[in-house]
């Protein structure tokens, strides 16, 4: 089993990114693309913004357009359809390009990872995405079915930079 | 007519309700399902649980001369059927849901077992821990054919049960 | 086991069976809630216009069956429903593989449409009206593979496409027509669909919806499962209605297999069905304000919606995909104190939504944008075969709770709630007394629930059994259709509310604002996730057909056809 690893972008010239997301230190503006999810993390995500999560007290605001966009919230497996458009979406953001993988879906294709119809997961097309010319500055994978808001927060903290994440890879004897 | 004003007071009657995590703790309830831990002590690396779930989070692979279970939180859907299905009780759901990663890698718990190797043909095929269990249950009339591969077992218990003339 | 005919007392249900009896074909199979009956596709049509002759029928769903290795044959299954009867009617058409050409029935039965669109796409039948474009799949998959046969497994598949990236812009200029293009990412919607709506000034004058952007391939996935894992499939078709289709899919194995679940895990399965309800509902009122601007109606029925949501996960272990149903019951007992919380979260959530609505929809800008706009005619409803509040707030009481009931409805007398002024109006307030009445029949469920055990011990599996299943979802009926195999489903076809009611988006666009159409759209409450089809109806003509963007694009087009 490879896993892939980014390597970090220098094209940009060194620490390029570590400046750019100083200044990203709170208010980030999201854009919501929804690649063939059953909708489950995307009301987690609306659920979010409503008075009992409140994400709006960081500042944090969903917009109307990829080209206003900071973070990307990409949910679902990605299926064939939403491939063409997810691409033309992709690169209207302009750079540094964070995105929040949310979701079992995204993240490794869930139930999904095998059907005709779907990519399986967003780590699966980012050779394709390098290829194309799309760099992708920083990705933090949320996990869950679906994703409680409060993950979500916890993810959006990480990919800020401002906690430190749990997760750790593990290997033990038996 | 002007009813709708009347959403004011009741705004105001509500007041906040936000729960400000991460500052306040999250609201998660008793029966909360979240990422789940396998006790390595327990496990026999049977492979009952990767039968059972539904996206194949958990998987048995050879690997660099052992048997791994792979546990991929990043596929896994919470449902805890692993945890019913486990013979040895030895899979435990947590409420543990504060997952994010910027690796993919740190997503993945491996637990590693012995493997046994075939003494007839060399494959290697099933955790030592499983064996050494099945052989405590079912005692003596095993232990020509413990330590060899499904396949070789055939042959052999063919080959003592057929008389040649 | 056959019914004698002594016991049938209404007349028109004689009738039918002696007209089926008398074709020249097998005899029907008559239990007691399905008629089955297998004829010839020459027969097709004159069957079929007997059917739709009939007071109060419908056409629920139809599925194309791989059966070559069984039997020989392709098959198509054409399930109606005689809803005051209580009884599905199943048509059987055997169609052999070196001519798989079907008389098409779509001018006899308009809601046919789609399904043989999907037919021909997913299983290769062919239609005798020409249908050009493929809907299902993407314009760049493979000529003549189509993924349900049985000739290729779910492995084959995803070696046989490898998408091309292809990113072109059509330019479309057309005189005095403007293409206004909402979707697939916009803020109105969330989820990926594409409407293009061609305007004339303000006023709409067609529409076109290219869809299939969420097809995952469900039903396919579902034949290389086994049936225990099939159910987490199957609530991840729908985040927002995941619970209906897990139910949906283990009512119709129990029907076929002819299993008998305990009484309490019904009651514990219709708490939960009517839960998910309410927060249904809850979430679609709080869409609809803020496509109205109306957010602070968003913020607080989104705040009264949390709730539930701690609620459902207080009592399953999950916010949503409750992942709480297997074949022959359920996995987790509801004990005494869940019950008590239970009813005190909706003593304070009925409260709550009581107060809250009586201000909200007084709003001015509420009241004139939901009144009046969006109409649906009854008789369109009907013929179309429309379901849930959509259908309901046009005056047509259709509710499978009370047409063919399941479950812990059984016990209980559920009356559909109608409205008849068939605007946007009509259907908000449908589904805001729908949470009252969910509530008040939660009441009741959670007071009688009975002891005993919550799944049944063990079962066995039985190949090539037909069962139906079918549920109220808050959208509409969901229906599930299955042909059982060993270890696994052999056929399973799922058909959700959304897939039927698309069809009335085009009436209720025709001649409305531009304004209003993302309301109009929202009051059908869309769910894509279950849907996911692509078609083209031309209002003016009312013809189904396609008409592609090149076509629009050359001078002369009349637009009064």
């Amino acid at each position: 089993m490879q896993v892939q690893q980014i390597q970090p972008d220098e094209s940009l010239g060194r620490g390029a990114l570590e400046k750019a997301l100083q200044r990203l230190r709170k208010s980030v503006w999201v854009f919501h693309l929804n690649t063939g999810s059953c909708n489950g993390c995307d009301i987690e995500i609306l659920d979010v913004l409503t008075p009992w999560f409140d994400v709006e007290r960081f500042g944090i605001k969903l917009v109307a357009s990829p080209r206003h966009a900071d973070v990307i919230l990409l949910t679902g497996p990605i299926t064939i359809k939403t491939l063409p458009r997810l691409i033309k979406a992709l690169r209207g953001v302009p750079r540094p390009r964070l995105v929040l993988a949310i979701g079992s879906c995204a993240v490794g294709g869930n139930i999904w990872f095998e059907s005709y119809s779907t990519i399986g997961g967003f780590p699966r097309i980012m050779d394709t995405l390098h290829e194309l010319g799309i760099t992708i500055d920083k990705i933090v994978f949320i996990p869950g079915c679906p994703a409680r808001p409060e993950a979500i927060i916890y993810g959006v903290a990480v990919l800020l930079g401002l906690v430190e994440q749990k997760s750790q890879y593990k290997r033990v004897k038996a | 007519m002007v009813k709708f004003v009347r959403v004011i007071p009741l705004a105001t009657k509500v007041g906040t309700v936000t729960i400000k995590y991460p500052f306040e703790k999250p609201l998660v309830t008793e029966s909360f399902r979240g990422a789940i831990e396998v006790d390595p002590s327990k496990c026999t690396g049977c492979g009952a649980c990767t039968r059972i779930c539904p996206p194949k989070a958990l998987s048995l692979i050879v690997e660099g001369g052992s048997l791994i279970l792979r546990y991929f939180v990043g596929k896994c859907i919470f449902c805890g059927m692993c945890a019913d299905t486990c013979p040895e009780k030895a899979i435990k759901v947590t409420r543990e849901f504060e997952l994010a990663s910027e690796h993919i890698y740190d997503l993945y718990t491996d637990v590693e077992h012995e493997i046994i190797t075939c003494k007839r043909c060399g494959t290697k095929f099933v955790s030592k821990k499983l064996v050494d269990k099945v052989r405590s249950k079912v005692g003596e009339p095993l232990d020509e054919l413990a330590y060899l591969c499904p396949t070789c077992r055939r042959i052999e218990m063919l080959s003592k049960t057929l008389i040649f003339r | 086991m056959k019914e004698s005919y002594n016991v049938v007392k209404n007349d028109e249900l004689s009738s039918l069976y002696n007209y089926l009896s008398n074709l020249k074909a097998p005899p029907p199979t008559i239990e007691e809630d399905l008629v089955k009956i297998i004829i010839r596709r020459e027969n097709l049509r004159e069957v079929i216009e007997y059917l739709s002759k009939c007071d109060g029928i419908f056409l629920r769903t139809m599925m194309a069956s791989d059966e070559r290795k069984v039997e020989g044959f392709f098959k198509l299954y054409y399930v109606f429903g005689l809803d005051k009867h209580h009884k599905n009617i199943v048509i059987e058409v055997p169609i052999s593989e070196e001519d798989p050409v079907v008389p098409s029935i779509v001018d006899i039965v308009k809601a046919i449409d789609w399904y043989e669109r999907e037919a021909q796409d997913l299983m290769g039948i062919k239609f005798s009206e020409k249908i050009p474009h493929k809907f299902v799949l993407p314009d760049d998959w493979p000529e003549n593979v189509h993924p349900l046969r049985k000739d290729y497994t779910i492995q084959d598949l995803s070696k046989l496409y490898k998408p091309r990236v292809v990113a072109h812009a059509k330019e479309v200029e057309a005189e005095a027509v403007v293409v206004v293009p909402i979707g697939p990412y916009h803020p109105a919607l969330h989820e990926p669909e594409y409407f293009e709506l061609y305007v004339r000034g303000e006023k709409v004058v067609d529409t076109r919806y290219v869809g299939f952007m969420v097809h995952r391939g469900i039903e396919k996935l579902g034949e290389s499962m086994k049936y225990d894992q099939v159910p987490f499939l199957a609530e991840r078709i729908c985040g927002i209605c995941g619970f209906v289709h897990s139910t949906s899919y283990c009512q119709a194995i129990e029907r076929a297999l002819k299993i008998n679940v305990p009484e309490r895990a019904e009651y514990i399965r219709s708490t939960i069905l009517e839960i998910e309800r309410i927060h249904s509902h809850l979430l679609w009122i709080g869409v609809a304000f803020h496509l109205l601007g109306y957010d602070t109606g968003f913020m607080h029925a989104w705040r009264i919606r949390e709730q539930v949501m701690i609620l459902a996960e207080l009592l399953t272990g999950s916010r949503k995909t409750y992942g709480l149903n297997i074949v022959g019951g359920v996995r987790r007992d509801i004990d005494e104190d869940k019950v008590k919380k239970s009813l005190e979260v909706l003593d304070k959530v009925e409260k709550e939504v009581k107060n809250f609505i009586d201000i909200a929809l007084s709003v001015p800008q509420v009241k004139t944008r939901l009144k009046g706009t969006g109409y649906l005619p009854k008789p369109d409803a009907i013929a179309l075969s429309l379901v849930g509040p959509t259908t309901r707030g046009s005056g047509v009481p259709r509710d499978v709770r009370r047409d063919y009931p399941y479950a812990a409805y059984k016990y209980l007398d559920v009356e559909p709630i109608t409205r008849s002024e068939g605007d946007n109006m009509a259907r908000a307030e449908v589904r805001v007394e729908e949470v009252f009445q969910s509530i008040a029949i939660l009441r009741q469920l959670l007071d009688k629930i009975p002891r005993g055990s919550i799944a049944i011990e063990s079962w066995e599996a039985e190949p090539y059994k037909f069962g139906i299943g079918a549920v109220e979802a808050p959208r509409g009926e969901v229906i599930h259709v299955i042909i059982t195999g060993t270890y696994s489903p052999y056929r399973w076809r799922v058909r959700a509310p959304t897939y039927q009611n698309l069809l009335a988006i085009p009436i209720m666009l025709r001649d409305g604002d531009l304004a209003d159409a993302p309301v109009t759209i929202a009051s059908i409450d869309p769910c894509f996730s279950c849907t996911d089809r692509a078609i083209v109806i031309n209002i003016r003509s009312k013809k189904v057909e396609e008409v592609p963007l090149s076509f629009l694009s050359t001078k002369g087009l009349k637009l009064t056809r």
